[in-house]
């Protein structure tokens, strides 16, 4: 048997289930990978070396028995505190909602994910454990807020992780490392003791190496079957400016090039008021995300801390017309989706941009990539729909591009559907694509 | 000290929170953009966009 973590997550809990490989076995080999490959990124900075083989003999023999996956650090677990990428016990340990669900599946928690600090930013280099670093490049970004997730499942380390997504922080990572990121539809699991209830923008998401790793995660998260139909013959509404109009030229071909692969029905669409939605998104956002106690300010880093206290500054006006801007796009949504499956346009705006410089040149002009991210990204977090982030390809310089559907409320299996058709269509060339780290 | 600087410190201050000079010469960036961006709120017609429940959950009521 070659590596279990070079296994997918589905082989990993067919292999325990059949008893070729015990649970011990395949936590071990996982353990042993942590440590040979995480050093150069970061992805996993906390390892349950020992609670984990504690989780073996607890956990329950459900589907995902004994398969080995990390948690983001927004999500309490009965013996650690969400720090969400700081110093400080954000959430008081506790078993979250949606660690109880995988728990329940029999998933072993091998270690926190590393994440951008608070959640609050797409490249993962600002977080107290130190930046993550992509697989792909040691030198780039893995993406963020959950960018310990997808350096950790690109890289070979887990096959999985319980990820979240308030503006893009599931399906960027994903997209910047190669991986399928999945962002759930709005309170599709309970939300105590995770961090992201804090907002009314965050969902729990995952990470996975293809759609149906993400599927298998996915149905244990949620509790219930993700049964599989075609994603062939899918209509696709496409939104030319500014998802695709204001995009590096190389990421908009690849991704125009996966959909033509795919065979879908592909119509440009328009979408009434979408050019509110990112106004909508920060009027509301920054209402809501507050300001951390004094404490939690002096630790963190300073952009971070700017975020946060220009939101202290921000006038209140905004936030009834956020509200009411919010409620018009989601009818402009729903009403796209009667003529169409899923919107599509690229994840990100470019490849994983470097550690040390993460702005990005895009037509529009050089801009801090935090900005055009969450425009790619926000509106599925405004309106409360699910998206996912799929690996259709490499750049020129070998990173990773992604492209990305979004769905109506509820379509999280449909989306799994249309990703398991690009892999089809694409003989699984780009889902098996592997960083220079993990050949 | 421009008056932005002033407000934010003032602010600050009454709010227990150190800044050093960094910090707001990083917000005074911040709230600019995010001004910039939340200002387009500003221009709509509250006529045109009624206000309505938010059910994130699920697709909106048809009207």
């Amino acid at each position: 048997m070659s590596h279990p973590q070079d296994l997918s997550l589905r082989e990993q809990a067919d292999a325990v289930r059949h008893g070729n490989i015990s649970a011990k076995e395949l936590l071990d080999a996982t353990l042993d990978r942590l440590r040979e490959r995480d050093p150069s990124l970061n992805s996993t900075p906390v390892v349950f070396d020992e609670l984990s083989q504690v989780q073996i003999s607890q956990a329950p023999a459900g589907p995902l028995y004994g398969v080995p996956i990390t948690v983001k650090d927004m999500y309490a677990l009965p013996w650690r505190a969400a720090r969400n990428g700081t110093t400080h016990n954000m959430i008081p340990a506790s078993a979250s909602g949606p660690y109880r669900n995988l728990r329940d599946a029999g998933v072993i928690v091998v270690g926190v994910a590393n994440q951008h600090e608070l959640g609050m930013g797409t490249t993962g280099v600002y977080s107290a454990y130190g930046a993550t670093h992509n697989p792909w490049d040691l030198t780039r970004c893995a993406g963020g807020s959950s960018g310990g997730s997808a350096a950790g499942v690109a890289a070979r380390l887990v096959a999985g992780s319980l990820a979240s997504d308030s503006g893009g922080s599931t399906r960027i990572p994903g997209a910047y490392c190669g991986v399928v990121g999945l962002k759930l539809t709005y309170g599709s699991v309970p939300y105590d003791g995770y961090f992201g209830a804090a907002t009314t923008f965050s969902a729990p998401g995952v990470v996975a190496r293809d759609a149906g790793d993400a599927r298998t995660l996915t149905a244990a998260l949620v509790q219930r079957p993700l049964p599989q139909q075609t994603g062939s013959g899918l209509r696709i509404g496409v939104v030319r400016d500014p998802f695709w109009n204001d995009v590096d030229h190389e990421t908009a071909d690849v991704c125009q090039r996966a959909l033509k692969l795919a065979g879908w029905k592909v119509t440009e669409i328009k979408i009434e008021n979408i050019e509110l939605a990112v106004a909508a998104f920060l009027g509301r956002l920054i209402a809501e995300a507050g300001v951390p106690s004094p404490d939690v300010l002096s630790t963190i880093s300073a952009p971070t801390r700017a975020l946060l206290l220009a939101g202290m500054l921000t006038p209140a006006r905004f936030v009834p017309r956020a509200d009411r801007v919010r409620a018009a796009v989601r009818y402009s949504l729903a009403a796209a989706f009667d003529t169409v499956d899923f919107l599509a346009w690229p994840t990100s705006p470019a490849v994983a941009p470097l550690l040390e410089d993460t702005w990005v040149d895009l037509p529009s002009g050089r801009i801090p990539v935090d900005v055009p991210n969450v425009r790619q990204a926000s509106i599925a977090n405004l309106a409360g729909i699910p998206g996912i982030s799929l690996p259709v390809g490499l750049s020129t310089s070998n990173l990773p591009l992604g492209l990305q559907l979004l769905g109506p409320w509820g379509s999280e299996s449909r989306l799994l559907d249309a990703a398991e058709h690009m892999e089809r269509v694409s003989e699984r060339e780009f889902v098996n694509l592997l960083p220079p780290l993990a050949r | 000290m421009s008056v932005f600087e002033d407000w934010a410190r003032a602010t600050f201050r009454h709010a227990n929170i150190e800044v050093n000079d960094e910090d707001v010469v990083l917000v005074e960036l911040v709230y600019a953009g995010a001004l910039h961006q939340l200002e387009m709120l500003d221009g709509i017609d509250l006529e045109d966009f009624p206000a309505r429940g938010i059910d994130l959950r699920h697709a909106p009521k048809a009207t």
